[in-house]
């Protein structure tokens, strides 16, 4: 019975495979085009939604992309700090330590926004400052992340000059430094994000040579 | 994007293959999700009865089969274009447009950059007084030095010719109507200190209680609590820059008019 069935099926199937085609198409009727219309489109708004996270993309409130604005922010004030001991101090050491710093980190911030960028999202996120990192609720304080100078620290550092300038210099930087290195460490404990932890990486490890470097400037200032 | 096609593309080969073999009441193309919305009513009216058993499956009417392998294709070649279409809609609601098309949709902005006045588009670095064709300027020519835009709150006016080079490294400038209430200038603050690419300044003569200002942009608002100020800063920040990765350190950190000094004399080092 089936056998036969299946051949009849399949001897059928040859011949009319022409007339049908048309005829079809109105059965097909517009219920099922619209059902079809709708399935697609959801299909397509999942894929967007989940695109994002298969193509490992961070999304706006990552903690990812709230880790890179932060950053360029604490990075900036570095920098600030660093030109105003390149251009007013008159140690040498100190000199080409604080352009080092400047010119590492503004290029740092450079590569962070066109991460952002990549990632299709903006340099300002809708999220408070450190919102993205655990524990971090009342770190900031005026707006200013872990180990950031205050207004009225960065109006003395304007001011001062010789062995003032550098001993203010040196010890914001430091402080600078801690927080910034506190902040790459808890990325680096959150995210499987290679370049992120490329980069976070490398902000430990350099910031830290910074500070033994730091220390080894004062000590040589304040006894000499 | 692209998972939606390679995805479907399989099941389309498959559903290809059991139709063509001219089985309509097949049980096996019903197990797949694009074949099954197609296949059920192949059987008709009458493959309902057989469409689940196999058994006496006798009552088949080939004759009103259809081949339904085009229309299969037909349809998943829909699905995956309306699956694209989807995506698009998806892709502009969540806001993946340029920076431009998010700041345009703010209610109220104001985009000088399309009206191409040369005057606002002008880039060229001037000494001294300039006037500006808007009240606070959002373009134009400007001094070779610029105001400090690192989160700073200055709390009396600033020159315009600084703010403005400010304006081109990618600053969003919050004006605000001098003599403004006390919570208002703090709720403003709040949003401005400690954060670079950003200051406040008050301005004498504003028309509104607030205003925002990047290159080229311009928003006025009543009110601290507009929920507009942060979109604005959120939109425009850095984006608006005419000179990628340029900085807002090293710039002019006093209050008061244009210095008429020398081309790089007025940086910070001048410590008043």
């Amino acid at each position: 019975m089936t056998v036969s069935t299946d051949s009849d099926a399949s001897a059928q199937a040859g011949a009319p495979a022409d007339g049908p085609a048309s005829s079809g198409a109105h059965r097909f009727g517009a219920g099922w085009i619209a059902l079809a219309l709708i399935v697609g489109i959801l299909l397509g708004a999942g894929a967007g939604f989940l695109g994002a996270r298969t193509m490992g993309v961070p999304g706006d409130t990552s903690a990812e992309a709230g880790f890179l604005r932060d950053m360029s922010t604490h990075h900036a004030q570095a920098v600030e700090m660093s030109m105003i001991a390149h251009a007013n101090s008159t140690d040498p050491q100190i000199v080409t330590f604080a352009g080092d710093i400047a010119l590492t980190q503004h290029g740092q911030i450079g590569t962070m926004h066109a991460w952002l960028r990549d990632w299709n999202l903006g340099p300002t996120g809708s999220e408070p400052a450190m919102a993205w990192m655990p524990d971090a609720q009342g770190s900031v304080r005026n707006g200013l992340m872990p180990g950031m100078a205050t207004p009225d620290q960065l109006a003395t550092l304007r001011k001062a000059t010789g062995k003032d300038l550098d001993v203010q210099f040196l010890t914001l930087m430091r402080q600078h430094h801690l927080g910034g290195i506190h902040m790459a460490q808890a990325i680096l404990d959150m995210t499987d994000n290679e370049d992120v932890r490329w980069l976070a990486g490398s902000m430990v490890r350099g910031q830290q040579s910074e500070i033994n470097l730091i220390d080894s400037i004062l000590k040589r200032i304040q006894t000499g | 994007m692209s998972t939606p096609g390679p995805e479907r593309v399989p099941s389309t080969v498959k559903v290809d293959k059991t139709s063509g073999q001219g089985k309509p009441p097949a049980a096996k193309s019903g197990a797949k999700p694009g074949g099954a919305k197609g296949a059920r009513p192949a059987g008709g009216p009458k493959g309902k009865g057989g469409g689940k058993g196999r058994k006496p499956v006798t009552p088949v009417k080939v004759s009103g089969g259809r081949n339904w392998g085009p229309i299969a294709v037909a349809g998943v070649v829909v699905l995956i274009a309306v699956g694209i279409i989807g995506y698009g809609v998806f892709a502009s609601i969540k806001g993946g447009g340029s920076w431009e098309d998010r700041a345009g949709g703010i209610e109220g902005i104001v985009n000088y950059r399309e009206q191409k006045n040369p005057q606002i588009d002008s880039q060229e670095h001037k000494q001294g007084p300039l006037t500006y064709v808007t009240n606070p300027p959002v373009g134009g020519a400007h001094n070779s030095t610029w105001q400090n835009c690192m989160g700073d709150v200055y709390p009396e006016p600033i020159a315009n010719e600084y703010a403005v080079h400010s304006l081109e490294h990618g600053a969003v400038w919050v004006t605000y109507k001098q003599g403004l209430a006390a919570d208002q200038v703090a709720k403003l603050q709040s949003k401005v200190e400690g954060k670079d690419f950003l200051m406040m300044s008050p301005v004498a003569n504003l028309d509104k209680n607030i205003s925002l200002q990047a290159w080229g942009y311009q928003l006025k608002v009543d009110n601290a609590d507009d929920d507009r100020i942060d979109q604005f800063i959120k939109d425009l920040r850095v984006n608006a820059t005419l000179e990628p990765n340029a900085g807002c350190s090293q710039g002019n950190t006093t209050t008061g008019p244009v210095q008429a000094a020398a081309p790089g004399a007025g940086m910070d080092q001048q410590g008043n």
